[in-house]
């Protein structure tokens, strides 16, 4: 019964807003998620030490506790890395490099999969067969093996790696695209385009795309979530980062050997850091999804 | 004798975050045992929300309100707990629902189904399980029920799945059954059978029966009495004739003067929504049809025919070599149909569901290549290949909730074709979107909004503007009135009448509802399976059939006049 009214009429984003905010662990994820990104982005304005600049780092200093005073009357809050470098600072600097590699390559395989599912479920066919079957493939592979052969081909470095990536994962964008576009293709607003007659691409960009968005975005939270959590992995196995971008992965791998003689901290904070980023887009992620998908309305 | 049921005051709103939704707001009425009472109103008017808040299933955030009563048998229903009022429905108060498709699950067999049924109020052996639910069938007049009940829902038809639904809520004698709309995703030959059984069981039983529709016509051939709903109150009440012929409320009036059964085919049907949209201004408007010459083959169908198939794959192809898989099913929706339709003439297509008009429909706009056949427009082809030709001719759709893309504006819809198309510039498209929105009397300040803010009638407007922006010579209407209230309905039908006699446009009307038809059209095609049974005039068609399906088709109308 939503007839034209004109006085009160509320926007979709508002009413999305509305609804979001009435669950309470998505609103303090989401204000926990936004505060890391702008951690991140104004890292170098934020925290008390340049992790990269080698002189300011105290080899003297290496190892110690949290809550250390360092010797130029520094506070290293979360204690200092096996070089001396101010674990708060490396961490900080840490998710600004892996929330890079997630979204990059989030943001890639979004794309790639809006484009190639979208076109696949238009076109229909031989060619919808095709691109179906070989996403089947690679889906049926182990995310982490594919991104792991990748990147120990491609060697290290941040493209290689953003690459890597975005071939383990775009798969699962061209599955869910492709599954809400050939939903949509059926709807008569799709047929009365094609009866004007419009073309494909206008039909696919204008019509197909907009309507298939929600399922994507959902999966686009959870693939960036999963994608920092590959990278850590790839890092921590050797393959991912150079050691000259230290991202948390390779971090963790740093402390990994102190572990067990009492220095857990080394290992364990961007390991929290980590677990706090990664669990706080997957909430968001989820209550996004709970409003999007209809059936689990309340 | 008492009355069975007494509604006194009955509010049911829902509380949800905007405010509070009044479906039904202080109604009452009663009914007597053995009484019919048929509950009419359009969509919103409440009428279902009545029928469900009679046997307590209303569901968040909606409820049944403070000093709401319903007695039935003396007992009061409103304030019981889930489990008493569990212990009476489908014992005491049973319900039929509209879609047979949806009401039977499709993973059990019937005779489980019914078992469930007679199990959730009393125990009973198998055998007595298969003795009642083949007797159950059997009541419904369904063929063969020994067999039949070991079936599952897919083998049945949607007719029969509807008389199992009847069957279902008969089994325990019920004092009262609570029918919604049950007739009104069937074609028309089903339901006049089903109005048969329903009515003969009803009064073999004694049973109560609410039977809630939109259509006045169906409800005048089963009820007694007639209780008009708008807007969560009772406007009318009272005998069927009385209600029929002598109408007291001014929307019950309206709502019968709408009917095109009840006026003079080709003219304008009175329409209170027509007259609130304001008049159709045809100045302005360019189609290339206006004052082209007369075409007796404007449009012209040569053996067209549809062939649905699937191909076989190579495994499929293997195991059908070796005997292990047959063909892929098809179906041969349309059979070798030839037509013709003159220029600026209305063909009214007419076919129960799976008769294949949509399909003809549809090839004859181009939007699906037939299988064999030519179709020439003002001679030239409508395809190239698989893709359309040309802009000549353009379509509209049954439903305006479909066929309107929710996340684009009514000018960005609207605008989309004739901007590709070159019948206007990117940057004179506001005004020419404006002019056709006038044409079909929607306000163009309205033109940002999207289609969700919109009613039915509106919307469909809308997709009407859209495809005469394209300034087509033909339109073909699939079921364009079918999913509209028959106010809306009424003012659609003016629309089209209007434009085709300012615009000079040739009309392809596919519909099942035969009164529309016969008002609107000019010449009528009876299609069956695929086949043309009967072509002619529509004077001739509606007077003077033919073909014995023809006759049975408008037999099976529902009339108000009995």
């Amino acid at each position: 019964m939503s007839v034209a009214s004109s006085a009160g009429s509320v926007s979709p984003l508002a009413q999305f807003w509305r609804e979001f905010r009435r669950n309470k662990v998505a609103v303090v994820a989401l204000v926990v998620v936004a505060l890391i990104v702008f951690v991140a982005i104004f890292a170098p304005l934020i925290v008390p030490q340049d992790p990269y600049d080698l002189k300011s780092l105290v080899l003297r200093d290496a190892r110690r506790p949290p809550g250390y005073v360092g010797r130029d009357g520094m506070l290293h809050l979360l204690g200092t890395d096996s070089q001396g470098r101010d674990l708060l600072s490396a961490i900080v600097y840490g998710l600004r490099i892996s929330l890079q590699m997630g979204l990059m390559a989030g943001a890639i395989a979004f794309a790639i999969g809006a484009v190639v599912g979208c076109s696949a479920a238009y076109v229909g066919g031989r060619i919808e067969a095709l691109v179906m079957r070989i996403v089947d493939i690679q889906l049926s592979f182990p995310a982490i093996l594919l991104a792991f052969v990748v990147a120990a081909i491609l060697g290290q470095g941040k493209e290689q790696l953003i690459l890597a990536l975005v071939f383990a994962q775009y798969a699962y964008f061209v599955r869910t695209a492709h599954g809400a576009a050939a939903a949509e293709r059926q709807k008569d607003y799709v047929q009365a385009a094609l009866s004007v007659p419009m073309g494909g691409w206008f039909v696919i960009t204008r019509h197909i795309l907009p309507n298939a968005l929600p399922p994507l975005i959902v999966v686009a939270t959870v693939q960036v979530a999963s994608a920092i959590s590959l990278e850590a992995t790839l890092s921590f196995l050797g393959v991912g980062l150079p050691a000259t971008e230290p991202s948390l992965g390779m971090l963790i791998a740093n402390g990994f050997q102190y572990l067990m003689s009492g220095r857990y901290w080394i290992a364990i904070y961007p390991g929290v850091a980590l677990i706090i980023l990664i669990m706080g887009i997957n909430l968001v992620g989820d209550q996004i999804r709970d409003q999007l998908n209809p059936r689990l309305r309340k | 004798m008492t009355d069975l049921l007494e509604v006194r005051d009955l509010r049911t709103w829902f509380h949800t975050d905007r405010g509070i939704v009044k479906s039904v707001d202080g109604i009452s009425f009663s009914l007597k045992r053995g009484e019919v009472m048929g509950l009419v109103g359009e969509s919103g008017s409440g009428k279902s929300i009545t029928g469900f808040s009679l046997i307590g299933l209303i569901d968040r955030p909606g409820r049944i309100e403070q000093g709401s009563s319903i007695r039935f048998g003396g007992r009061e229903l409103v304030g019981l707990d889930e489990r008493e009022l569990r212990g009476i429905r489908g014992k005491d108060i049973s319900m039929v629902f509209q879609d047979p498709m949806m009401t039977l699950n499709p993973v059990v067999r019937i005779i489980d189904q019914i078992g469930m049924a007679i199990r959730a109020h009393e125990a009973a052996s198998d055998a007595e399980v298969r003795r009642r639910a083949v007797e159950a069938l059997a009541r419904v007049r369904i063929v063969d029920p020994e067999q039949k009940v070991d079936q599952y829902p897919h083998e049945f038809s949607g007719g029969m799945r509807q008389r199992v639904a009847i069957a279902i809520a008969l089994l325990h004698r019920p004092r009262l059954v609570i029918a919604d709309e049950p007739t009104t995703a069937l074609d028309v030959s089903v339901q006049a059978e089903i109005l048969k059984v329903v009515k003969a069981l009803v009064a073999e039983m004694g049973t109560s029966l609410i039977w809630i529709s939109h259509d006045l016509a169906t409800v005048s051939s089963i009820a007694d009495r007639i209780t008009v709903m708008r807007r969560g109150q009772i406007v009318e009440a009272g005998p069927v004739r009385t209600v029929l012929d002598a109408p007291a409320h001014p929307y019950t009036q309206a709502l019968l003067d709408a009917l095109p059964s009840r006026s003079k085919p080709g003219e304008l049907l009175a329409s209170g929504a027509t007259e609130a949209a304001g008049q159709l201004d045809p100045s302005m408007l360019r189609v290339a049809a206006i004052g082209a010459p007369a075409d007796p083959g404007f449009v012209t169908a040569r053996g067209v025919d549809k062939l649905f198939q699937r191909t076989a794959g190579n495994l499929r192809r293997l195991a059908m070599r070796l005997g292990l898989a047959g063909a892929p099913p098809q179906v041969h929706a349309v059979k070798s149909a030839s037509l013709t339709i003159a220029r600026g003439e209305i063909l009214g297509l007419v076919g129960e569901s799976g008769s294949g008009k949509s399909t003809l429909g549809r090839i004859l706009c181009g939007i699906t290549p037939p299988t064999a056949g030519t179709v020439l427009v003002g001679g030239e082809p409508v395809m190239k290949g698989e893709r359309k030709h040309g802009t000549r001719v353009q379509m509209i759709f049954q439903d305006p909730f479909a066929s309107l893309d929710p996340r684009r504006t009514i000018f960005q819809s609207v605008a989309e074709g004739p901007v590709a198309h070159g019948l206007c510039t990117r940057a004179e498209a506001r005004p020419y979107v404006e002019r056709w929105l006038r044409a079909v009397a929607f306000d163009p300040a309205l033109a940002n909004r999207y289609p969700h803010q919109f009613s039915g009638g509106q919307r469909q407007r809308i997709a009407i503007a859209r495809a005469l922006a394209m300034q087509p010579e033909m339109l073909v209407c699939d079921e364009p009135v079918a999913s509209l209230d028959v106010s809306i309905q009424a003012q659609v039908i003016n629309l089209l009448m209007e434009l085709r006699r300012h615009l000079n446009l040739t009309l392809l009307f596919i519909s099942h509802d035969l009164s529309v038809v016969h008002h609107l059209c000019d010449r009528v095609v009876v299609m069956r399976h695929g086949e043309f049974v009967e072509t002619g005039t529509a004077a001739r068609i509606f007077h003077a059939p033919e073909q014995p399906y023809t006759r049975m088709l408008l037999e099976a109308i529902p009339r108000l006049e009995s």
